[in-house]
């Protein structure tokens, strides 16, 4: 039990900067909480076109999951609705 | 009975007379084969992101329905066939969203970013 706790703590401490801080620690990795999940976040849908030019680029491509941190899931979800408004022609 | 969302797009130089008569055909087609019309959306004439069979705008419709399978299957093979369409797409929902609609210029502002 003891050492899952530490472990934990550890992974914590590790994921703490959010903003660029002048004096971090080498090696330390930016974490920031995906923008489509949550309460507030907005709905992913083939009709919310708006939200789609969000995450692509001007060409028709997806973003990069790593470049716009969205979730794993929340990006599958993306993929769908962005290859379902190409073919209707709405993006 | 499962939900679906289904959009049609008709080329942009048909006049409204002959959008709503198409409009109407694929009503019928829903209702005769036992599904049921919940809401109809007109998104009305937009211009196509990319062109399709050589139109650059496009007249859309949205019709929230529910149905089964076989409602589908009909709907689709009518669409098939029919040569005053350029595209069409099923979606199948879990739940119908009804409050919100993307495509209303004030709401559809409203809406962008809320759940």
């Amino acid at each position: 039990m003891k050492r899952s706790k530490k472990s934990n703590t550890k992974r914590r401490n590790g994921r703490k900067y959010s903003k660029l801080n002048l004096f971090q620690k080498p090696g330390i990795k930016f974490f920031r909480s995906c923008p489509l999940s949550g309460k507030a976040a907005p709905i992913v849908d083939y009709k919310n076109i708006k939200l789609l030019k969000k995450y692509t680029y001007e060409s028709g491509g997806m973003l990069p999951s790593r470049v716009t941190s969205v979730s794993q899931k929340k990006q599958r979800e993306l993929a769908k609705a962005v290859k379902r408004a190409r073919l209707i022609a709405l993006i | 009975m499962n939900c679906y969302e289904h959009t049609l797009i008709t080329p942009g130089n048909t006049s409204e007379n002959q959008n709503q008569k198409i409009f109407d055909k694929y009503r019928d087609i829903i209702v005769k084969n036992s599904g049921k019309v919940i809401k109809t959306e007109e998104w009305g004439l937009r211009n196509l992101a990319h062109k399709i069979k050589n139109n650059k705008k496009g007249f859309y419709f949205h019709i929230k329905l529910e149905g089964n399978g076989k409602t589908i299957e009909e709907l689709e093979r009518a669409e098939n066939i029919d040569e005053s369409l350029i595209r069409f797409l099923t979606v199948k929902v879990k739940k119908h969203d009804l409050k919100t609609n993307f495509f209303d210029k004030e709401e559809g502002y409203k809406n962008f970013g809320k759940k």
